[in-house]
């Protein structure tokens, strides 16, 4: 037996092989449940990395109508504005939150965004030349940084689930290829145990029995010569009669409880 | 998984890019400067002047430091310039996105995370 | 008689900024350049035109890269001209220069105001905006400083003297405070014109005021419908409008009161002009308002402000029919802005694989 190394450190006692048998049954309906998750699991990721896969080449197309409109912007302002965003820059007006998704127990976070209400850095930018292209290039950028939000929330499914997904596998082989031959190999070898101990136990009480009838019999001819003698001494024949017709059948009476005792 | 317990405050979006880039993403209002004293801001405009530390430390502020800050925006070709910090970050918050620039358009075989998708189908 | 003694002083620089003028780009290389599929192909287009310049870009170069190249160019044939200047011809060109200054000195407000170190401001300037005592202003480091040194040491000084204080720069808007200098501006410009004893009288005068109330006007218009949905107060936004111009008194009074387009639809009826290019604007602009149709994605209309951009084409063109101007080197300098704008969104299209909407240059030759 390749694995007899590999097994619980238990006494092979009934109650170890009771434990042993829930042990096993419980590691099987876990194994099928984690199996199942991963599953699931990995639909759902499979799902997810098409969606990123699809949502980047996406983002490269959604970033270059940005970036045109912020052309435009160059273009109808006539001058380059980007230091005077990048210092009016107070308070964000684009922000997000995250919240929480379960996925077969898992819990991915994803992101949604939104803007707050009257906070408004740039409302005068341009306002001699190019305001309309700003306020329009605004809403372009705040449109490509939902889709940048949406895509974010993917990734971040994907890594957890990337993650959890490894685990769960993990887990899954671990039953599947140690924990279930080792609580199967435990129960093989409590087995094997006790049947070596009923073998003794069998053995023992076919001696024991064996000694008994030794014992029986030669009890049995020392009261045949015990009656005997008396018969000689007493020499009355009515009442040894009846005595030796007794004598026997108690023994084989005797005989046969100990022939049903030692078969069970 | 541990970091999931923190995800709550994170409220931000941060952005590591060339100044046209943060300039619209500014403009959609990411934009955030914390109150004086420490005024730390949500973005840097990187240049051919600014160095690699600079961006590395940038990246690990936003990523590791901050913690009101949920999705990093990097701009490809800079994320490029410190890709080894980019590939070794798996943390799932905040989230790196890398993104394209107006100079530099879009190469799915750079990004870190496809690159892993790739990977994980097999091709 | 205007012409008896133009050509004295100003015939050599009358005679290149018609040279340069030929020499900008025409519809014929438009359409070469439309075709172009990669920079590098408008950069051979561009090759007759602008080759030296271009020539020390790398491969594929970033269309700022570009725009800074072209615009270089520019630079370089207004310092030729201004050097060859002499007389009110200086003067005029130099009144050319001081709207760029205030963009620049914006820049050097802003920055002062949030502390950053203005020296980095500098190359961000444009350079027909510098001026040679502009690193100065660099030295101060707080707002009052800045102002004083503004107020002594650059041209600009009448325009913050009287209707802007040290303390305003702190607290309005930096659009606010480039708008109120830039509408000085403009009216100084325009009494300049009008009031200078070489100019007075001549077709310098006409053309130049055709063209500064068409600035004027167009700046009335555009506050009003940016300004609409901000914190600007009617009143704020009234001073900002300059006082002369083909809609003034009447028109901005009503601009003054505009509340929609529909106001400004309104204010700018008694001028045909203006009143096209509303309906045209107004016309589809739908819930969005005006100049919304050349954004979004795809469409083609024009914006209010393409219009405009379209008109003082037309203008700047015309300025050329006429002979003894100073008007020419205004209108030179800003058909050739409109050119690299061109050249910038044309490659701007290009690099973003956006050809459809390739077409939205203004040509005008």
């Amino acid at each position: 037996m390749s694995g007899a190394a590999d097994r619980e450190a238990v006494f092979p006692t009934r109650q170890s092989l009771g434990l042993m048998k829930a042990k096993l049954k419980g590691a099987e309906t876990g194994h099928s449940l984690l199996k199942r998750k991963s599953e699931a699991l990995t639909k759902r990721f499979r799902e997810i990395t098409r969606r990123i896969d699809e949502a980047k080449r996406k983002m490269g197309r959604v970033m270059q109508i940005a970036s045109l409109s912020l052309a435009e912007v160059t273009y109808a302002v006539g001058g380059n504005i980007g230091y005077q965003i990048q210092e009016s820059a107070k308070s964000a007006r684009f922000r997000i939150r995250a919240k929480q998704e379960n996925v077969s127990g898992v819990l991915l976070p994803t992101f949604e965004s939104y803007q707050t209400e009257g906070n408004n850095d740039f409302a005068m930018t341009g306002l001699g030349k190019g305001g309309q292209q700003v306020q329009r290039c605004r809403e372009t950028y705040a449109r490509a940084v939902e889709a940048l939000v949406e895509l974010a929330s993917l990734q971040t499914a994907f890594v957890i689930l990337d993650e959890v997904i490894k685990v769960v596998n993990r887990r899954v082989n671990a039953i599947e290829h140690v924990i279930i031959p080792r609580t199967e190999n435990t129960i093989k070898y409590i087995n094997s145990e006790l049947d070596e101990l009923d073998r003794e136990e069998f053995y023992r009480l076919k001696k024991v029995a064996n000694k008994k009838q030794r014992d029986t019999a030669a009890g049995d001819a020392e009261m045949k010569k015990k009656k005997e003698e008396q018969d000689k001494v007493d020499a009355s024949g009515q009442e040894n009669k009846e005595q030796e017709e007794t004598g026997p059948t108690d023994i084989l009476a005797d005989a046969a409880a100990e022939d049903e005792d030692v078969i069970f | 998984m541990a970091s999931q317990a923190d995800y709550k405050d994170r409220q931000f979006i941060a952005v590591i890019g060339d100044e046209d880039s943060v300039t619209g993403l500014l403009l959609a209002g990411i934009g955030h400067v914390t109150p004086a004293p420490d005024s730390q801001k949500n973005f840097l405009v990187v240049d051919a002047k600014t160095d690699n530390a600079a961006i590395e430390a940038a990246f690990e502020r936003f990523t590791t430091e901050r913690k009101d800050i949920g999705i990093v925006l990097i701009n490809q070709h800079i994320a490029d310039r410190i890709r080894y910090r980019v590939d070794t970050y798996t943390a799932a918050f905040p989230t790196i996105l890398e993104i394209p620039s107006k100079d530099h358009p879009y190469d799915p075989e750079k990004d870190s995370v496809l690159r892993r998708v790739r990977r994980l189908f097999g091709e | 008689m205007e012409g008896l003694f133009f050509n004295v002083n100003n015939g050599y620089i009358e005679g290149i900024v018609r040279g340069y003028r030929n020499g900008l780009l025409t519809s014929a290389n438009y359409t070469n350049m439309t075709q172009c599929e990669s920079i590098d192909d408008l950069k051979l287009q561009l090759g007759p035109a602008y080759g030296d310049f271009l020539a020390s870009l790398p491969p594929n170069p970033s269309t700022s890269s570009l725009a800074a190249k072209t615009t270089d160019k520019l630079v370089s044939e207004f310092r030729y001209v201004r050097a060859n200047a002499v007389g009110s011809l200086a003067k005029f060109m130099d009144y050319l220069t001081y709207g760029y200054m205030i963009d620049n000195v914006a820049l050097l407000i802003t920055g002062t105001l949030h502390e950053r170190d203005t020296r980095e401001l500098l190359e961000r300037c444009h350079p027909l905006g510098w001026f040679e005592t502009m690193p100065v202003l660099c030295v101060a480091t707080n707002i009052e400083e800045l102002y004083n040194s503004v107020l002594i040491e650059t041209p600009l000084a009448p325009y913050f003297k009287g209707s802007l204080s040290h303390q305003d720069l702190d607290e309005l808007n930096i659009e606010i405070v480039r708008n109120t200098l830039y509408k000085n501006y403009l009216e100084d410009f325009y009494h300049f014109v009008n009031a200078d004893p070489d100019m007075a009288g001549t077709p310098t005068a006409e053309v130049m005021s055709e063209i500064l109330e068409f600035e004027a006007d167009r700046r009335a218009i555009n506050i009003t419908l940016n300004s609409f949905g901000t914190e600007l107060s009617k009143a704020d936004r009234k001073k900002l409008y300059p006082n002369f111009g083909l809609l003034y008194p009447e028109g901005t009074l009503m601009l003054s009161r505009a509340d929609d387009f529909e106001g400004v639809r309104l204010a700018v009826e008694g001028v045909q002009d203006y009143k096209t290019f509303c309906e045209a604007a107004g016309l589809g602009g739908g819930p969005g308002g005006p100049g919304n149709m050349a954004g979004g994605t795809g469409s083609d209309g024009r914006s209010l402000e393409d219009m405009f951009y379209q008109k003082e084409m037309e203008i700047s063109k015309m300025a050329f029919t006429r002979q003894f101007t100073y008007g020419i080197v205004y209108a030179w300098v800003k058909l050739r802005e409109q050119e690299i704008r061109n050249i910038t969104w044309i490659a701007e299209c290009i690099a973003q694989n956006q050809k459809e909407r390739i077409n939205n240059y203004i040509s005008v030759f």
